[in-house]
């Protein structure tokens, strides 16, 4: 069955603003706020999973997420610390030992690319259902399961927000799918989607590398991840300014940079080979190979989705590299080639 | 290595490097209490005298070798995984494959980087024996070379023990694994992964077990920490906000958070942890806050939102001087005029829908306040849809529901679009979309009766 699988999607199926409260906020151990994109292709396979055991088989072969608001519970600070929540005592009436979770509640519109499994869930005709039963079905899965750890609080019909999950059919054809995907971003706004900027990582390892020869990617990574301003030397030429101020920037985060994120992506092996089934004790079960990893970090760029060209660029697939031992999500974000900076807000939200 | 090198020269010079990484750790640890003469510092020196030993870090570290060394911990992930029943790894980074993402093989085996972990009491003992036993001799760490059973190597112990082959074997004990066979847990993170195509077949799934990356964690620690208590950020951050000119940069890590481990007792953890007390840094992945409104542009007393606030959004004013620019070229009137024009406005609209989706998100009943009191009513029944809601609110229910303010607010848009593009728009562009799809984001709302 899984040899004549489809690659390709065929429709998109879209859950609008789901209410996701207490998701994991803590992503690994660099990184907090929003939760990891491996947890979100891992809600694709339990969903698929769900579909399945349901009687309505679909395959869900990417997965796309806008955030439209959060709320993670921290208390804010110079550094900011998370609000726990107390525990209840042991056994014994002891404290359990602390493990601070990070929590955040999201509103999210998740994008499943899909294709599909069966004649008899057949696409075409669910897509032209006015009812979108379809879809309101695996809606009704898809609240069962934890999306990072996190419930999805039933959505509730408020005059002006578009909350009925749809699908649709993803044109064949370039441009009639560009056509239908600016109708369909719009929906989305306001929002940002979390796309892959690996480009961007390797970018700031080779800047790095001109003044020091010896900066390694973490370097690179953290160096990114900062801002590192810079008293700005007034210009030859120029005048200087009236109040007699210095001018600090980020000569790399200048007007049309984007929002640029560190995140992780996914696992590496910390061992040539998985384990054998049964081998490491107390595994989730005794059948499936096992391998201890740690996560691995690139950069992300949240970006509103008008600002996208395509639906592939906000999906994300799982990919697993078995010679490198490497278990990583990929974005089908392609970087524009030259940025037109006049193309793009003249002004950076603002951070908090 | 000299090959014809006594082996009694050769164990002096193994002593001597020993010696020398004591007195390297002393000078480290009496740093801080430089220029410092009160009772607190003089106590501390007189410690750290005592604790950089040769003799004591033997014989506290037999004593702690129940512990184990690790690059990888399982107590970072949970506080009561203990060693001896699941894995903690002690990995060789070079043996990790090299990768175009940021981890752990980014590491130099070389520099000592690995944390203990296990008995909390026992784990500064534990760091200062695995330290000593990493010190490299001509390549090898002096841990290989008693391993090795290297007679000058176990000859360096004869000071310290009348059986310095069976200190050794003790010594040892720290760089074992604790825990014999391969062991995970079920409060240790466990993920199933999905390595083939079909979610639905169990054989194509391994599990993932996470450890905590304790010397990655650390390196990226050292990076971060400075930032926030160093005196060299401290003067820059001082300089940006007074505007001065300064020699270096303020490094600032936004929206970052502090994760504890351990709680109060962060040595339960693993040294390292204890090291920074306990205190993770985790930088922010976070999205910008999408609906949170600025302040700039509410249509503060305002008979419409067109009047002023919406154009005076950098990003609609960028797209107007760019459209205007363009219709004043006199463009051909044909297939691509057209593709650009429907390219402008596009933009000009999906501005409009960001722009209602902030202000919707404010306060149901926002527009009931005296300052909103001009704002025409198809904009309040678009920018304030949720007042609908309210019980005494049937009257703007009703309005909202005949479904009038949609075309409303187009020809309002429409109306702002063409003076500003001074009559240049081919009539009827704007006015002729389907203003009602655009604006009504909520179809299910509508067909509320039909779909629930």
């Amino acid at each position: 069955m899984s040899a004549n699988r489809p690659t390709q999607p065929q429709a998109l199926l879209v859950f609008p603003h789901l209410r996701v409260q207490n998701a994991n906020a803590i992503s690994s151990p660099l990184t907090h706020g929003f939760p990891s994109i491996t947890a979100f292709t891992g809600l694709m396979w339990a969903l698929e999973r769900k579909l399945a055991q349901a009687g309505t088989p679909l395959h869900l072969l990417k997965v796309g997420v806008v955030c439209h608001a959060h709320d993670e519970q921290v208390v804010d600070g110079y550094v900011k610390t998370f609000r726990l929540t107390r525990n209840p005592v042991d056994q014994h009436g002891n404290t359990a030992a602390i493990v601070e979770e990070g929590r955040i509640h999201l509103d999210i519109t998740l994008v499943f690319a899909v294709a599909q499994a069966s004649a008899a869930v057949p696409l075409a005709q669910a897509a032209d259902d006015r009812e979108q039963d379809l879809a309101r079905r695996i809606a009704d899965v898809l609240a069962t399961l934890r999306i990072a750890g996190g419930t999805v609080l039933p959505s509730r019909k408020v005059p002006g927000r578009r909350t009925r999950p749809w699908l649709a059919l993803l044109p064949e054809d370039a441009e009639a799918q560009a056509v239908a995907f600016k109708q369909w971003r719009r929906q989305w706004l306001p929002g940002y989607v979390l796309v892959g900027r690996d480009d961007l990582l390797a970018t700031r390892l080779a800047h790095l590398r001109q003044t020091q020869p010896e900066a390694t990617l973490l370097d690179a990574w953290l160096h990114a991840a900062r801002f590192n301003h810079t008293p700005m030397p007034v210009a030859e030429g120029a005048a200087a300014p009236g109040d007699g101020k210095v001018r600090w920037v980020d000569p790399l985060r200048g007007k049309g940079t984007g929002w640029t994120v560190p995140i992780p992506v996914g696992y590496a092996a910390l061992r040539d080979k998985p384990y054998s089934p049964g081998e490491v004790a107390h595994a989730r079960d005794s059948t499936t190979p096992v391998t201890f990893v740690e996560s691995v970090y690139s950069l992300g760029e949240w970006i509103s989705p008008h600002r996208l060209q395509s639906v592939h660029a906000l999906l994300w697939h799982a990919d697993t590299d078995s010679t490198r031992g490497l278990y990583r999500c990929r974005s089908g974000y392609v970087p524009p080639a030259g940025v037109d900076a006049s193309a793009l807000d003249d002004e950076e939200p603002d951070f908090d | 290595m000299e090959s014809n090198e006594q082996p009694t020269a050769r164990s002096q010079r193994i002593r001597r490097v020993m010696q020398t990484h004591i007195a390297r750790r002393l000078a480290r640890a009496l740093e801080k209490w430089e220029g410092k003469n009160d009772a607190l510092a003089r106590q501390e020196v007189a410690k750290a005298h005592e604790k950089y030993q040769l003799a004591q870090i033997l014989a506290k570290g037999v004593k702690a070798n129940a512990m184990t060394v690790a690059t990888h911990t399982a107590k970072g992930i949970h506080p009561d995984l203990r060693i001896k029943d699941v894995t903690n790894l002690a990995i060789r980074f070079e043996e990790l494959k090299t990768l175009n993402e940021v981890g752990s093989h980014l590491l130099n085996s070389r520099e000592s980087l690995a944390d203990t972990t296990g008995d909390g009491a026992y784990n500064a003992a534990a760091y200062e024996l695995y330290l000593l036993l990493d010190c490299r001799i001509d390549g090898s760490t002096l841990g290989e070379l008693l391993q090795a059973d290297d007679p000058d190597a176990i000859d360096t112990l004869s000071t310290y023990s009348a059986n310095p082959a069976a200190i050794a074997s003790d010594l040892l004990r720290l760089l074992e694994s604790k825990c014999t066979k391969p062991a995970t847990h079920a409060r240790e993170k466990q993920v199933y992964w999905l390595t083939g195509n079909d979610p639905s077949n169990d054989g194509q799934y391994h599990i993932l077990v996470p450890l905590y990356p304790a010397s990655l964690v650390h390196q990226a620690y050292l990076q971060i920490h400075p930032t926030r208590y160093g005196e060299d950020n401290h003067a820059a951050r001082k300089a940006r906000r007074d505007g001065k000119a300064h020699q270096g940069v303020y490094q600032e890590y936004r929206g970052w958070a502090v994760q504890k481990l351990g709680g109060t007792k962060p040595q339960n953890i693993s040294h390292l942890n204890s090291e920074r007390r306990g205190e993770n840094y985790l930088l922010a992945s976070l999205p910008p806050h999408a609906w949170q409104s600025s302040q700039r542009y509410l249509p503060v007393n305002a008979k419409s939102v067109f009047d002023r606030s919406f154009g005076a959004r950098p990003a609609v004013r960028t797209t107007v001087k760019a459209f205007l620019a363009f219709l004043l070229t006199n463009p051909e009137p044909n297939r691509h005029t057209r593709q650009a024009v429907d390219d402008f406005l596009d933009s000009l609209v999906d501005e409009v829908v960001i722009y209602a989706g902030e202000l919707q998100s404010q306060p149901a009943g926002w527009s009931l306040e005296e300052r909103y009191a001009d704002l025409a009513l198809p904009e309040k029944l678009w920018l304030d849809p949720e007042r609908a809601e309210w019980p005494d609110e049937a009257a703007f229910a009703q309005d909202w529901s005949r479904m009038d303010w949609p075309e409303q607010v187009g020809k309002r848009f429409a109306n702002w679009l063409n003076a500003q593009l001074q009559g240049k728009l081919p009539v009827g562009d704007a006015e002729a979309r389907d203003w009602r799809r655009v604006l009504l984001a909520n179809e299910s709302w509508l067909f509320a009766g039909a779909a629930a």
